[in-house]
């Protein structure tokens, strides 16, 4: 069976669209990222199938929501924002398009990006147990990607930003 | 970082994404915190979602950005939820459904042929019978309208609007393509209604018909071309032989 966009959008856009909201805050901005979102997944590949959908977007939509706040200057709203912007600063070492990770997500091939896990654990609030399951690794593997990544942030910025990794 | 249960693990829990047990573990939490009225808040956003961002007007424009062409026209996501969940979802944002009055005519500013093909413009009100919008007839944003049209005998058409900023809707078909095969037999309703965002100044439809088929898109870029020549609220769209046009301008206060 194909993953049918259509479907996908008409049960998954109003998700995709608050979780734009919230990491753009900007309506505008967010709906065209939404957009964006299905376009990825239009290009990625329609002859596959995903065992869960929502999460594939919501990893799909956070991505290029990092992608865009990497590419912009603006002064963060409040501290979760200034974690996000911080975050998406960081160089994305999978380099190719979020299409092609789309497709290596599908395909059971790609390595979770060290970003998504960031800012799932800092500005969602999710446990490293939590974060774990969402990525497939152990908590103990998440604790240190964020904390290379932590470190990689406050040498940049000289503070600390972004707070302890906690479990 | 909050301790309330992450909006991320709550739209997995309503979008049915969870393994069970995870859904359990987070139906728990949010029932400990109380939280279990923000999955509520979610199904009424998903409804207003539906209404402001139509699934074939988007769709159209996600498969232009992705280079894709479009399936054929598919049945509005509104109106497939089915009559009974449709009429809920309108009525818990305000809007009551009325039976199709069989109202025609009065609507079009007269740039078709008389007696051919007509568009009529219905305005949903709440507690009320919908009403035929006259061409001039002032009209605001969050407007529920309806469109429909009468064939007069024509095989195929494209519904599209263009408003005061220059934004292009197609309405008809929804997922793009080639224009749609018209119903005969009296006025025929597009499967979903509109509502009329905070665009300034107007919003002007365009009902386009043929005897062949023809691309919606040829449509889409007259629309352009007229936005374009500054003459949208009163020119004709400048279209290939062999298509004639209806518009219904109205105007926003």
């Amino acid at each position: 069976m194909p993953i049918d966009v259509e479907a996908y959008y008409r049960d998954l856009g109003p998700m995709v669209l608050r979780r734009c909201r919230r990491l753009l805050r900007d309506e505008e901005k967010a709906v065209d990222a939404m957009h964006d979102t299905f376009v990825n997944l239009l290009r990625a590949d329609r002859r596959l199938i995903d065992r869960a959908p929502a999460s594939l977007l919501l990893r799909v939509a956070t991505r290029v929501c990092l992608n865009r706040l990497r590419t912009e200057r603006r002064h963060p709203e409040d501290r979760d924002d200034e974690a996000l912007l911080a975050i998406a600063a960081e160089p994305e070492p999978l380099g190719p398009s979020v299409a092609r990770l789309v497709l290596a997500r599908l395909l059971g091939g790609e390595r979770e990006s060290t970003r998504l896990m960031a800012v799932l654990h800092f500005v969602d609030g999710l446990t490293l147990d939590e974060v774990g399951r969402e990525v497939g690794l152990t908590a103990e593997a998440v604790r240190k990607r964020l904390r290379k990544l932590r470190a990689r942030v406050a040498e940049r910025r000289e503070d600390d930003l972004l707070p302890e990794v906690r479990p | 970082m909050t301790s309330r249960t992450p909006d991320w693990l709550l739209e997995r829990l309503h979008a049915g994404d969870l393994p069970e047990g995870e859904a359990a573990r987070v139906r728990a939490r949010l029932r400990a915190e109380g939280g279990l009225s923000r999955l509520d808040a979610l199904g009424a956003d998903d409804a207003a979602f539906r209404l402001a961002h139509p699934a074939g007007r988007v769709l159209t424009e996600i498969r232009g950005r992705a280079g894709r062409p479009g399936p054929r026209a598919t049945a509005g996501v509104f109106w497939r939820l089915g009559p009974a969940v449709a009429a809920t979802v309108l009525l818990l944002l305000g809007v009551v459904l009325v039976p199709r009055t069989g109202l025609l005519g009065g609507g079009a500013e007269g740039t078709g042929t008389k007696g051919g093909p007509q568009l009529v413009v219905y305005r949903q009100r709440a507690g009320q019978d919908a009403e035929v919008v006259v061409a001039g007839t002032p009209v605001r944003a969050g407007d529920l309208l309806q469109l429909a049209y009468h064939s007069a005998g024509a095989r195929y058409g494209v519904v599209v609007s263009v408003d005061g900023r220059g934004g292009l809707t197609l309405h008809l078909p929804e997922g793009g393509g080639s224009a749609a095969a018209l119903s005969g037999g009296g006025v025929v309703r597009l499967p979903h209604s509109y509502e009329l965002d905070d665009a300034p100044s107007f919003e002007r439809f365009f009902l386009v018909t043929g005897n062949e088929p023809f691309a919606a898109a040829v449509v889409l870029d007259a629309a352009r071309r007229l936005w374009a020549s500054g003459a949208a609220e009163t020119g004709p769209l400048l279209l290939p032989a062999g298509l004639g046009q209806e518009a219904v301008l109205l105007r926003k206060r």
